[in-house]
């Protein structure tokens, strides 16, 4: 799980399957001290995090999986929580 | 998913009998300060290394794309494929608004 910062959003028409009809956020990943780390990675969002919004994003496909309620889906990243 | 943008193609005459029909994509990952602009103007090359990306796509010269790496790239596929890096969303736009 990434500690990261909601920086944007992405429009993709021509995607998997599994990837349609989702909300597709650019999460700044952020270091301990919650400093910019690393380039910008996308995330599903389930949960409707605004923008500058801190969230944590998993990295787990297997989770993913289940998310987008597809066994074959090849997605990682998704929106696991707003951080308070 | 890490957005990259397509700058070659690549093709091989001896490969693992798995990526038989496959479509190879060389891609260079996109720096943040040139996310806002990149589906309209060209970015520039990443000083990080390129990648190569299975493309189940499509993608061409210039798309900008989102890639999986790891072992997850390899769930779309019925067979065993000793793949780690796969398209899975050609972007149109992309909206990067940094705070400031």
């Amino acid at each position: 799980m990434l500690s990261a910062q909601v920086v944007g959003h992405a429009i993709s028409t021509h995607c998997h399957a599994s990837l349609k009809g989702n909300r597709l956020l650019l999460c700044q990943p952020l270091d301990a001290d919650g400093r910019p780390a690393g380039t910008p990675i996308v995330a599903i969002d389930r949960f409707g995090a605004g923008l500058h919004v801190k969230v944590f994003v998993s990295t787990d496909g297997l989770g993913a999986r289940h998310l987008v309620d597809d066994p074959k889906s090849p997605i990682r990243n998704f929106i696991q929580g707003i951080i308070d | 998913m890490r957005i990259v943008q397509v700058i070659g193609r690549v093709t091989t005459s001896l490969h693992d009998p798995s990526f038989r029909g496959a479509r190879w994509l060389l891609c260079s990952p996109v720096e943040a300060a040139d996310l806002d602009s990149a589906c309209v103007r060209r970015p520039a090359l990443s000083p990080q290394p390129s990648l190569i990306a299975y493309d189940s796509l499509g993608a061409g010269d210039g798309d900008m794309v989102g890639v999986v790496e790891g072992g997850e790239a390899t769930a779309p596929f019925d067979h065993d494929i000793p793949i780690d890096a796969i398209t899975v969303a050609i972007f149109d736009s992309l909206h990067y608004r940094p705070p400031v």
